[in-house]
């Protein structure tokens, strides 16, 4: 076995083949095909929206939505402030950041609940029209991925209190950071484009 | 399987300063979108500030910035399409 062979079999050993971590890569993978699942959904509630006018939209706050998109804002920072915390070894620092990013994932879901409940008890629900469906369609998938990861930082955040990451150790946290900063991503757009323009 | 982290950054980023433009940015399209303006222009206005808020995100708290431009490349092709499909829904 060559020498260059025996290198890239100890580097796939190690999860670093292409020089890259393995569990870095497939989540920016993953990422990318969730840009298409979301984009598959912006296309076509655009594509109504451009089509239909959706006058529903007068019946959204968007100053309503507007504070809960600072809440997830705030909730990226906390994110990246407890990667932060572990990699300069703090661990205590780290479970504070995540328990924040948890409550404050839990407000963002109480106000789209919020949200929900005020547009069902104007009529406009899931089977009320193209708006509805399409409005509680994207908006309610991306609310699921906001629970999936207030449940992540959960469990990472139990694994942090027992010490699984350390200052070189990290990779879990950054892993789960990835996933909660493209959450935050999409819902700036979907912000944007929903709420904002006319 | 563990291994050491890829901190990957040029240079310390200042996560609160650009979490306080992020703030600003929202401000500002929150503003923008009560203005008044004409629908071509504050609809241009409104996806340059929310591209710009994603772009910071993705740089700084993602750290594509001084990352493997593997994984920017990954990030940013399907967003091409994503635009070329946003494209063509409205106009077709």
């Amino acid at each position: 076995m060559s020498e260059h062979t025996l290198s890239h079999t100890d580097e796939f050993k190690a999860g670093r083949a292409l020089g890259l971590d393995h569990r870095k890569l497939g989540m920016w993978l993953f990422i990318a095909s969730e840009v298409m699942f979301f984009g598959g959904l912006i296309a076509t509630f655009l594509h109504y929206k451009y089509q239909l006018g959706f006058p529903e939209i007068a019946s959204l706050d968007v100053f309503q939505v507007g504070l809960n998109t600072l809440i997830l804002l705030t909730s990226s920072l906390t994110v990246v402030e407890a990667l932060s915390a572990i990699r300069h070894g703090r661990g205590g620092r780290m479970a504070i950041f995540l328990l924040l990013t948890i409550l404050l994932g839990v407000a963002f879901l109480s106000g789209q609940a919020y949200e929900f409940y005020k547009l069902y008890e104007e009529g406009i629900t899931l089977t009320s029209g193209v708006f509805g469906s399409a409005f509680f369609t994207l908006t309610g998938f991306h609310g699921l991925h906001v629970l999936i990861g207030v449940v992540w930082a959960i469990v990472v955040l139990a694994r942090g209190l027992r010490g699984a990451y350390t200052a070189e150790q990290n990779m879990g946290v950054e892993v789960f950071g990835l996933y909660w900063h493209f959450v935050d991503i999409v819902w700036i757009i979907l912000f944007t484009i929903i709420y904002l323009i006319p | 399987m563990q291994e050491p982290a890829t901190p990957s950054t040029k240079r310390s980023p200042r996560y609160a300063a650009i979490f306080l433009v992020l703030i600003a940015l929202t401000l500002i399209e929150l503003w923008v979108a009560t203005a008044g303006l004409a629908g071509g222009w504050l609809s241009l206005i409104l996806l340059s500030l929310a591209f710009g808020k994603a772009a910071l995100v993705a740089a700084y708290y993602m750290h594509l910035h001084g990352d493997s431009r593997l994984y920017t490349t990954i990030f940013v092709l399907p967003v091409l399409l994503l635009v070329v499909f946003v494209l063509l829904s409205v106009v077709i």
